[in-house]
């Protein structure tokens, strides 16, 4: 059974880059429009993986982690984030809030499948 | 009628606000617009990727086929793999440049909310209601100047705030990897 990713990104352009990338690599993927769309649809299924930019309206992606990992069944889920953001500030923030790794945009589809089997295997 | 030399300065100001606040929609407006082209061109591109992506897959299936009908020569189906490596390479290239709208947007709607700023501190120039005397003129648009001085170093400040730099892309490679 297919891995299932949840991305989160206010960007349509990028959530189907993303999205286009990790299917064609074989997982199943949820997307979010916002970090609070993202916890809503984190909730209703516990997925495998959260790809997450970090400056999107109504929720961003550090307080998105936060939430998440106050969740039972998301306490050991992997968080990675994507995002224009590449301060080593930011990277702190977000490893403090519970990220697993940061990946800084624009990406390249090889190498984020790679972290991604990486991270939560094939 | 005699005026007072303030009265002269607000009404310089006020000028100055007009003409400032008019090229400044112009810029807004171009930004505006140059979003919305942006946005619209990578939109048509995106959908006519994903169709070609579909079409090389169909193709692909069709090859596999042919090779496992036998129909197709070692060295061909070798040949293919080469082509198909490529293919997957530059379709690869095409991901990461498409991710480039979602920066540019970024900073054009940076770029846009200065202007805002900008605007609002023009308009300063031109609202500015500073207390008027007319004993002692020289003193009174120093305290004028130094007021608008304030309320610009006030908002300049509010703006720079607000506009925290998100993206530092200079070229065209893709970005670091961290694990934690």
């Amino acid at each position: 059974m297919a891995k299932t990713i949840l991305t989160v990104d206010d960007s349509g352009s990028l959530r189907q880059m993303v999205a286009f990338s990790l299917k064609a690599a074989g997982y199943d993927v949820v997307q979010a429009v916002d970090g609070q769309d993202g916890l809503n649809k984190a909730k209703e299924k516990t997925v495998d993986l959260v790809l997450t930019d970090q400056n999107m309206p109504v929720m961003d992606g550090l307080t998105l982690i936060s939430n998440l990992r106050t969740l039972a069944s998301y306490q050991k889920v992997p968080i990675l984030m994507l995002t224009t953001e590449s301060s080593d500030e930011m990277k702190a923030k977000g490893k403090a809030a519970g990220a697993n790794g940061w990946l800084v945009k624009p990406f390249d589809p090889k190498r984020l499948i790679e972290v991604v089997q990486k991270v939560i295997g094939a | 009628m005699k005026t007072l030399p303030i009265e002269e300065l607000r009404a310089l100001l006020a000028a100055v606000s007009s003409h400032g606040d008019w090229h400044l929609l112009e810029i807004e407006t171009d930004l505006q617009q140059t979003t919305f082209l942006l946005n619209e061109a990578i939109e048509k591109l995106s959908q006519s990727f994903m169709q070609v992506y579909a079409h090389l897959n169909d193709q692909q299936t069709a090859l596999q086929q042919l090779a496992e009908a036998g129909k197709l020569q070692p060295e061909e189906m070798a040949q293919l793999q080469v082509f198909h490596e490529h293919v997957g390479h530059e379709i690869n290239q095409v991901i990461t440049g498409m991710q480039f709208q979602d920066m540019t947007n970024q900073l054009l709607q940076r770029t846009i909310h200065r202007v805002h700023g900008l605007k609002e501190l023009l308009n300063e120039l031109s609202t500015h209601k500073g207390p008027m005397m007319d004993e002692d003129e020289h003193e009174e648009i120093r305290r004028f100047i130094q007021q608008l001085n304030q309320q610009f170093d006030r908002g300049s400040q509010h703006l720079t705030g607000n506009l925290r730099k998100s993206v530092n892309q200079q070229d065209l490679s893709s970005g670091d990897i961290d694990l934690f």
